[in-house]
């Protein structure tokens, strides 16, 4: 099987093509309020999967100090409102030095980097296996 | 009890006139409903108020064969 | 002022342990959650890019690897990324099976429901990725749909003996395997698939059972789909993980003793060796291979043994096991859940700059009136 990492990125890709067109408008929401601080994502067609992934990259960033730098989280927790409803909640409070938009995107973005880091790594150890064998 | 002195519930007695000379006609052009014996397993062939018999073993017990008609199913 | 210190080390020791270490106590399993988050266990402001961190520490090995069943190690991963992949790996990796069943005609005693229901169940050998997902009013097309046709009959075998009973030599055809699923090629699927015929992954699977004059007629459409849809989608067998186990001798276990310990864990985990000590060779027991560990914690009901021995497993040390059902190498599946994860994240990306847009476009609008 060919593991060349950039020929077997159609299956993953595809799927966000797939999706983009018609799920995209109502794939996320969230209320547009006047504290930017804190917000209540609601995704739907997602679960724990995604739900306790995004939960952990974002609650890497939590800072309880307001004088710190860096992203600053001050909670972030995931619910599945109802097991029959496809939805997916994600809370997320911070510091005024940032928003809860911005500490979200930063935490998709972790875990899309966390994501590459981990298919580069198998794609390497996975060849050093085949060429040892 | 002798099962061939059993007489089944009878139709109502066969129209004459235009109506029943039709009725062969009409019967030509439908599919045939054939029936299994429940004994031997011959097909047979019965026509609206023909006696319920097999025409091999005398058999009174027939099934009905299967629709032809395809019927679709989700594989779950 | 020694002791102190020492004291204080072991501490430090003992919070490293709680930091990384699952540990299997005598009556149940205790620091079990991770810690590895900002202010756990300090107040202290620590300027760590845990991401960058990861990506330092982050390992895999391979340790047994076959076409559709391999072993492999994430070493310095947290659970709710390790859990993500197995997850994915077992709802929503996409594979083709058949979704669709037109039966022309069935006098077999299997029901026809009950029969597209197992129809369903067969691993078909396709590759998903060459095809798409069929919406709901979408037309089935050669790039969405593949074909299946079973044609059967059960019949006397007229070279059986008259007072023949064994099945296998009395009829012809009573058993119906998935080897007479046959694939109908429609549209250029045939030169498509021309080096790899698309065909159910094993020949021998039972479908039903047939006795002489019953007869099967079906067309079955085989469509992509997700584990989370139904588990016949589902492309592993299993796929699973378990934490890598550790055994901590704190004193040496010697003489028979050293048997008896050996004895409280799965055969090949600890090993009798002799060694020579003050002139003469004595039995010591020696940890050589703690990963095939079941961890019964049988150890820890004998006293000789309590303050001895510590058992532990290490919090970031995934033992992952995938199993394919045969349509796909182990290792695809795994690279698969990857880039799954990863579309998960983009395309919620694109969906938050979408509705910012969407936000901002409004209270234009907003300003206008």
């Amino acid at each position: 099987m060919d593991t060349s990492g950039d020929n077997d990125s159609n299956s993953g890709e595809d799927q966000t093509s797939l999706f983009n067109e018609n799920i995209s408008d109502d794939l996320l929401e969230f209320a547009t309020v006047k504290d930017p601080t804190s917000l209540t994502f609601s995704i739907s067609g997602e679960d724990h999967t995604l739900g306790n992934a995004l939960r952990y990259v974002i609650t890497l960033k939590i800072r309880l100090s307001i004088r710190s730098r860096s992203p600053e989280v001050e909670y972030c927790g995931y619910s599945i409102p109802h097991p029959s409803e496809d939805k997916l909640n994600i809370r997320i409070q911070t510091t005024e030095n940032t928003t809860a938009i911005e500490a979200m995107r930063k935490g998709l973005e972790d875990l899309k980097t966390i994501c590459d880091h981990i298919k580069e790594t198998f794609i390497r150890s996975n060849r050093l296996f085949d060429i040892q064998q | 009890m002798n099962r061939d002195s059993y007489q089944g519930p009878q139709g109502p007695p066969p129209l004459s006139g235009p109506q029943s000379a039709a009725t062969p006609r009409a019967s030509d052009n439908a599919p045939k409903m054939l029936y299994n014996c429940a004994d031997c397993g011959t097909e047979n062939e019965i026509k609206p108020k023909e006696p319920l018999r097999c025409k091999e073993c005398g058999h009174r017990i027939m099934y009905k064969q299967r629709t032809k008609r395809m019927v679709q199913f989700e594989a779950r | 002022m020694s002791k102190r210190n020492s004291k204080s080390q072991g501490n430090a020791e003992r919070l490293e342990q709680l930091r990384t270490r699952v540990m299997i106590e005598r009556e149940g399993v205790e620091s079990i959650s991770s810690s590895e988050f900002p202010y756990h266990s300090s107040n202290r402001h620590q300027d760590i890019d845990y991401i960058k961190e990861f990506i330092k520490k982050f390992s895999v090995k391979i340790i047994r690897k076959e076409q559709y069943d391999m072993e492999f190690d994430l070493i310095g991963v947290d659970a709710a990324i390790a859990n993500a992949l197995r997850r994915i790996m077992i709802a929503e990796v996409p594979t083709m099976a058949i979704e669709k069943v037109y039966i022309y005609n069935n006098t077999s005693i299997v029901q026809d429901e009950v029969l597209a229901h197992r129809l369903g169940l067969i691993p078909i050998k396709a590759d998903p990725d060459r095809f798409y997902f069929k919406q709901a009013n979408e037309s089935p097309t050669d790039m969405n749909t593949i074909v299946f046709k079973i044609e059967h009959e059960c019949t006397f075998s007229p070279k059986a003996r008259e007072d023949e009973t064994d099945p296998q030599k009395l009829y012809i055809g009573h058993n119906l395997l998935s080897e007479s699923l046959t694939w109908i090629p429609k549209g250029d699927q045939e030169e498509q698939y021309a080096s790899c015929p698309i065909r159910p992954v094993h020949h021998d699977i039972l479908i039903a059972q047939m006795r002489p004059g019953q007869k099967i007629k079906i067309e079955a459409h085989c469509e992509k789909g997700i584990g989370k849809d139904h588990a016949k989608w589902s492309p592993v067998a299993t796929a699973s993980y378990r934490l890598m186990p550790e055994i901590i001798l704190k004193k040496e276990i010697t003489g028979d003793l050293a048997d008896k310990f050996a004895a409280c864990f799965t055969k090949g985990v600890v090993e009798v060796e002799d060694s020579y000590v003050e002139g003469q060779f004595i039995k010591c027991a020696k940890v050589v291979n703690p990963r095939i560990d079941m961890v019964s914690r049988e150890v820890l009901r004998h006293k000789e043994f309590e303050d001895i021995v510590q058992l532990t497993r290490i919090r970031d040390h995934f033992i992952f096991n995938v199993e394919s059902t045969g349509i796909m190498d182990s290792e695809k599946i795994f690279l698969d859940s990857v880039h799954i994860l990863q579309a998960k994240c983009k395309r919620l990306l694109a969906a938050l700059d979408h509705k910012l847009r969407e936000q901002e476009r409004d209270r234009e609008q907003m300003d206008i009136y």
